[in-house]
């Protein structure tokens, strides 16, 4: 050839997956939306106004953030902050003010990722964080504001109520105005108290008393594990925060992000089997009496399991150590639904396996090719 | 057909060999001018044993072995040498070569030709593959006799030979198999005659069905392989094949086998039976940036630019030129550098073709820490060489990298993890606290 041609320099690999961290983000925002439709369904659309406004002030949020550290402000439409606003609506009730997501959207980019210097460098999940940081700081706000199903719709004949528990089986239970606008996991936590309350009276001499409180847990214990509960636990009808109602739509959204690869099933199965199988040793009022399935189907280890445990930047990236993770959170999860101050402890307990995450994948580094033999 | 064998990890970028692989071998006559680069071979180059002016033939050594892991070099064509300098290499930056004025392309036969090589002792077949300077035709190019000189405490019992070809694009190998079956059985059997083995194999991807059926129908025994990437790699090929894992740091002859690649096999034939020094090679022509991909036999030191234009020259618009595979090819910024021994294949890709290059921060998706074949975790080496933290990243194991680039490849973030990774290498070796590499 005459001319002479120049060529462009770069390292291999000169090919690349069409796989790219953006594409990543959307296909998890598009998993979260089978759950949106029921959110709003369920809860009217106030929860759909909560999740868009929390979703806005994480992006914007997100791009002060960038311009203020001059930092390419791009970064704030990788979808990583819209993942984010919407996992924080996720996890408050339908029924807080408006400012309270956008101030804990706002925290969660702020302080839970920029400040940690953006995507990829957060140690613990910004959504989960924002949440922590309103359950600190409105702690009434956060625990209570629980919708009945559809009671925007229907007002108060809605047919549901927020404990889950069908109107055939609450009409017969003994104190079942106690538990009413209580979420399912609240409603458990009351019967622990109950067993609490009627060893107390044992103590006291007051066999009575006693005998009627324990009856009213164990019957109480007895509603929540029936098929009708477990029912409306699936579908959704149900008081608890926005995004974590509907097992069904949110699996929907767990088998998309699985089929888009995006999914790795370690994290949310070994945390889903953690919690079960904790529920059953110690979920229960004594030991290995507990009901799974209840437990698995209750609060939000459904959402926290496929959206929050499997959140790649604050989990391990080694294959053993997102089992460990997984169990890990499974473990603290039901010590804190069981023994803890609050009823549910899914958010909390990934909280603290981030914090720990550096040194599961440092002390689960996978054994080099050729290495077990070469020292065996 | 069973289940084909695989290694654990990998990843299955498109192939795009359909591009090339129904194209029969064209055979080119040496051009003009031949550039022969005196560092073909893995290790010390030859030292040059002509001088300016000589008049050389086809055949004659006009670089000398120069240590043990050496080998002398030939001149692949009748002519005279015009100069003795460091040109543009394909696989390194600079190297030494003669440059010879081509008058024919005859004889060439400068051994005695062994029409029965079972006459001759393994020694001897041994010596004639050096001399020969037979080195691996798979892309490293270590030097073949090497490999067939185990120390005396090492037993070989299989000969594996690699068909595998699992770079995209290269279609060199495939074409060989198809063309020119009988030359590579031989050199299989030199080869296993040499090392005194009675087991041989040859492992095939299985998205070359046509080649595993003809060698299987020549009573070769075929391990159909899946294909992923990097399947041809010789310690994922072992694992595929016999099911043994090359200790880490260690040679496939620390588990008793030898791999050898099918052009290497074909090289080692012509030097035995014919006599010949290995001169030439078949290389494929690709990318959607020439105008006709094809597979070439060319001889060394022919320019990359005179097999772009037997390909048809370039068409369009041409964002990289890369000689060897996508995966672990080196990217050119010239045309003007000679065939080598170990290239295998010459690419011109096209902007859609190529990686988009634009990297952001580790989201610790793991995808890497699946795929890798080695089983590292190069999202934490990476990020680790990034700010320098050596000791976590040798912890990691980046020493036993063999940069196959398959993370890259899968790297949702765009992230040189390849390149981040052999500078830890490199930090690492410096220090020279590595654990044994």
């Amino acid at each position: 050839m005459a001319q002479t041609r120049r060529f462009e320099l770069a390292i291999s690999p000169h090919v690349g997956s069409p796989q790219t961290t953006r594409k990543i983000m959307f296909d998890v925002v598009i998993a979260l939306l089978p759950a949106l439709a029921a959110a709003t369904w369920f809860f009217g659309p106030g929860a759909l106004l909560l999740v868009a406004l929390s979703t806005a002030t994480a992006v914007g949020v997100e791009y002060i953030c960038l311009k203020f550290m001059k930092r390419p402000v791009s970064f704030a439409f990788d979808g990583s902050a819209v993942v984010t606003g919407i996992l924080l609506a996720y996890n408050v009730p339908p029924g807080v003010p408006w400012w309270l997501p956008v101030l804990g959207s706002a925290f969660a980019i702020a302080v839970g990722k920029q400040a940690f210097g953006g995507l990829g460098h957060n140690i613990v999940n910004p959504a989960l964080l924002g949440r922590a940081f309103l359950m600190a700081s409105f702690p009434i706000l956060m625990t209570a504001g629980w919708a009945a199903p559809e009671s925007w719709r229907t007002g108060e004949d809605c047919g549901w109520d927020t404990n889950a528990i069908v109107q055939e089986e609450l009409a017969i239970l003994p104190g079942a105005d106690a538990i009413s606008g209580a979420t399912p996991l609240n409603v458990l936590k009351q019967t622990f108290d109950l067993d609490e309350s009627s060893r107390t009276a044992l103590a006291e001499g007051e066999t009575e008393v006693a005998a009627e409180l324990e009856a009213r847990a164990v019957s109480t214990r007895s509603a929540l594990s029936s098929s009708g509960t477990y029912a409306n636990l699936f579908l959704g009808r149900r008081g608890g925060c926005i995004g974590e109602t509907s097992v069904l739509l949110l699996l929907i959204g767990a088998v998309y992000l699985f089929a888009r690869g995006v999914l790795e099933p370690r994290l949310p199965l070994s945390y889903l089997g953690a919690v079960a199988v904790f529920a059953w040793i110690f979920g229960g009022s004594g030991w290995f009496d507990g009901d799974p399935l209840f437990h698995v189907l209750a609060g939000g280890v459904v959402l926290g399991g496929f959206f929050m445990v499997s959140d790649m930047v604050t989990t391990p990236v080694t294959p053993k150590g997102r089992i460990i993770f997984g169990i890990g959170a499974g473990l603290i999860t039901m010590i804190i639904r069981r023994w803890g101050g609050y009823p549910e402890g899914c958010s909390y307990s990934i909280l603290l396996m981030n914090l720990v995450t550096p040194l599961i994948d440092r002390f689960t580094k996978p054994k080099v090719f050729g290495e077990v033999k070469s020292n065996g | 057909m069973t289940k084909p064998s695989t290694f654990r990890g990998g990843t299955h970028p498109p192939g795009h060999k359909d591009l090339s692989s129904g194209s029969p071998i064209v055979r080119l006559p040496a051009p003009e001018v031949v550039t022969v680069p005196l560092c073909q071979h893995l290790g010390a180059p030859s030292k040059p044993v002509v001088t300016k002016g000589d008049r050389v033939v086809r055949g004659q050594e006009i670089g000398a072995q120069n240590g043990f892991i050496s080998l002398p070099t030939h001149s692949p064509v009748n002519g005279t040498v015009k100069d003795i300098k460091d040109l543009p290499m394909p696989h390194r930056r600079s190297g030494p070569a003669v440059v010879i004025e081509t008058e024919s392309e005859d004889g060439g036969c400068v051994f005695e030709p062994w029409s029965d090589h079972a006459s001759h002792s393994p020694a001897e077949i041994i010596d004639r593959i050096k001399q020969a300077g037979v080195c691996g035709m798979g892309g490293a190019s270590f030097p073949t006799y090497v490999k067939l000189s185990p120390p005396p405490d090492k037993t070989i019992d299989t000969l594996i030979i690699n068909g595998v070809e699992c770079e995209p694009y290269l279609t060199a190998d495939h074409r060989l198999m198809l063309e020119n079956p009988s030359d590579m059985i031989l050199g299989m059997e030199m080869l296993a005659y040499a090392l005194g083995v009675e087991r041989c194999m040859i492992g095939i991807e299985v998205n070359k069905p046509d080649a595993i059926e003809l060698l299987e129908s020549m009573g070769v025994s075929v391990v159909p392989l899946k294909v992923s990437y990097p399947q041809g790699a010789e310690k994922q090929l072992i694992d595929a094949t016999v099911g043994r894992e090359v200790p880490a740091g260690g040679l496939p002859m620390d588990v008793g086998v030898v791999v050898q690649n099918v052009g290497t096999a074909a090289a080692v034939a012509c030097a035995v039976r014919d006599g010949m020094p290995s001169m030439r090679r078949i290389v494929t022509v690709t990318g959607l940036g020439v105008a006709s991909p094809g597979n070439f036999e060319a001889c060394v030191g022919t320019p990359f630019s005179d097999l772009i234009e037997a390909a048809g020259g370039y068409s369009g618009d041409v964002e990289r030129l890369i000689s060897g595979g996508p995966m672990m090819g080196m990217a050119l910024f010239t045309d003007g550098v000679p065939v080598t021994k170990g290239t295998s294949g010459v690419l011109a890709l096209e902007p859609g073709e190529v990686r988009e290059v634009s990297e952001g921060p580790c989201i610790r998706c793991g995808k890497c820490v699946d795929v890798c074949p080695i089983r590292l975790t190069p999202s934490i080496i990476a990020t680790a060489a990034e700010y320098e933290r050596w000791t976590i990243a040798r912890d990691f194991g980046a020493l036993n990298c063999m940069a196959c680039g398959t993370c890259s490849y899968v790297c949702p973030s765009g992230r040189y993890l390849v390149h981040y990774i052999k500078r830890a290498q490199d930090a690492i070796r410096a220090m020279g606290t590595g654990k044994e590499a």
